[in-house]
């Protein structure tokens, strides 16, 4: 039985068979890793690029990030309340869901996509606190119409810019001094400590 | 050519035995074993409940428990005072080496024992090189709604803060690092340095008696400190030089 199929194998039409096997896998294999990195499907195809166009800031919008860990969304009512006020948007079928939303006083169910794995606690507000911008990690959003990740939110680029804004060269410590050396290697050392995070 | 993978170096640096930073006291005189700690301790950091079955089987999961024992011979007993025996935070913890993984470690910034459930793999040397038995392990996955239907509306309980542990991952008490984290957090954003007594873990804030005392250890004039001082003061198994961060007042006048 075992023969006959090695046999079997060994026949043109059954190398073509083989060939023909693995690229099936391998097509399926890129098909698959391709649906992980497609962003998610949104209830509304929100245009970033238009908000950040007209001038809104990012923290109108998630004001949690100034205070705290989480930068939130803002509610149906507060999109509804800039956008009842524009005759375009105001009858838009565009906005039907946010308009169902207000209406049913239902949250609309946007899928986060800047997300960290549950193990990872990570607080906006310190980042924000220590001049950060919003672009430095979610890239332009001015650019984006439903939000996608610029980089891959993994651990060792969390790691490399704790390291890169702690390290004591020219850029953080251009004087020199030996007490920001300190301090410097105090900062570093809580922030690649794991319990920052990891918790 | 060496390359330098910036792994933690164990090494015994004995003249750093009391520069800790987080400490408890807990006072058994004024310990009633009311278990509201233990409530307290489950409600915050997301244990689970493993159900009859696993508790059959000794795997229920609390990162603080009461102790109690007897003294003498029947019928001349008498009970030792209640114990509550939580992770000592061990300056030099012994389940820190044998983890192969480095997910046990130790924070060189809280002088606190980690663990770090992403990298745990569950071989469970820690729990077995700890001397205080305060390691406990997940067996299944407790909090998955999918195997445990009818722990469902446990969900809306569970603390955002805290990881949900998976299955096959060792866990023990942080001292509520979430919560040292919040407050130096908040004293960071209003330009401060913490406060002592801010930091209330949640077996210190539910304690209806106030046995238990939180703070820094470093500092001579936190509450903790001058607690700790007391003659009364011992440590938890201290021969066998582990250098415990929670220290047990006993011997007062109750006895």
């Amino acid at each position: 039985m075992i023969k006959k199929f090695f046999d079997a194998l060994n026949q043109p039409l059954g190398r073509i068979g083989v060939l023909i096997t693995l690229l099936v896998v391998f097509s399926a294999a890129v098909w698959g890793i391709a649906q992980t990195q497609k962003p998610p499907e949104q209830p509304i195809q929100f245009p970033h690029n238009l908000h950040v166009g007209v001038g809104i800031q990012c923290l109108y919008c998630h004001s949690g990030a100034l205070r705290g860990a989480s930068p939130g969304l803002p509610t149906e009512t507060k999109c509804w309340g800039c956008h009842q006020q524009m005759a375009i948007t105001n009858t838009s079928p565009l906005l039907k869901p946010l308009v169902q939303a207000v209406e049913n006083n239902q949250p609309i169910n946007w899928i986060p996509v800047a997300q960290v794995p549950d193990f990872v606690r990570f607080v906006h507000r310190p980042h924000i606190a220590a001049g950060l911008n919003c672009e430095v990690c979610h890239g332009n959003v001015s650019q984006m119409t439903v939000y996608q990740n610029p980089q891959v939110l993994n651990m060792g680029w969390c790691l490399a810019c704790h390291r890169a804004k702690t390290e004591d060269n020219i850029q953080n410590n251009p004087g020199r001094d030996p007490a920001i050396t300190a301090a410097l290697a105090t900062k570093r050392t809580k922030l690649t400590d794991c319990s920052l995070c990891h918790y | 050519m060496a390359t330098d993978l910036q792994l933690p170096v164990f090494t015994n640096n004995s003249e750093n035995e009391l520069a800790g930073r987080w400490g408890m006291v807990i006072d058994q005189d004024i310990c009633t074993g009311c278990q509201a700690c233990v409530a307290a301790c489950a409600m915050e950091n997301n244990i689970p409940f493993v159900g009859e079955a696993d508790a059959g089987y000794g795997r229920t999961m609390h990162w603080i428990r009461i102790e109690r024992f007897w003294q003498g011979t029947f019928p001349e007993v008498k009970m030792t005072p209640y114990q509550p025996v939580l992770c000592q935070q061990c300056h030099k913890a012994p389940c820190e080496p044998v983890c192969p993984v480095f997910a046990s470690v130790h924070s060189v910034s809280e002088d606190i024992n980690l663990q770090v459930y992403n990298r745990c793999v569950g071989t469970r040397y820690c729990a077995n090189n700890c001397p205080y038995q305060v390691r406990v392990f997940n067996w299944r996955d407790y909090t998955d709604a999918r195997q445990r239907p009818e722990l469902v509306t446990l969900q809306n309980q569970l603390n955002p803060d805290v990881t949900v542990r998976r299955r096959g991952v060792m866990e023990k008490c942080t001292f509520c690092i979430q919560r040292i984290r919040h407050v130096e957090d908040t004293a960071q954003s209003e330009g401060r340095d913490v406060r002592d007594g801010e930091v209330v873990p949640a077996c210190a804030q539910a304690c209806p008696a106030d046995a238990i005392v939180f703070g820094r250890v470093d500092d001579p004039t936190s509450k903790v400190s001058k607690a700790a001082i007391t003659s009364r003061g011992s440590h938890m198994l201290e021969e066998l030089g582990t250098l415990p961060r929670v220290t047990y007042l006993a011997g007062g006048s109750a006895q």
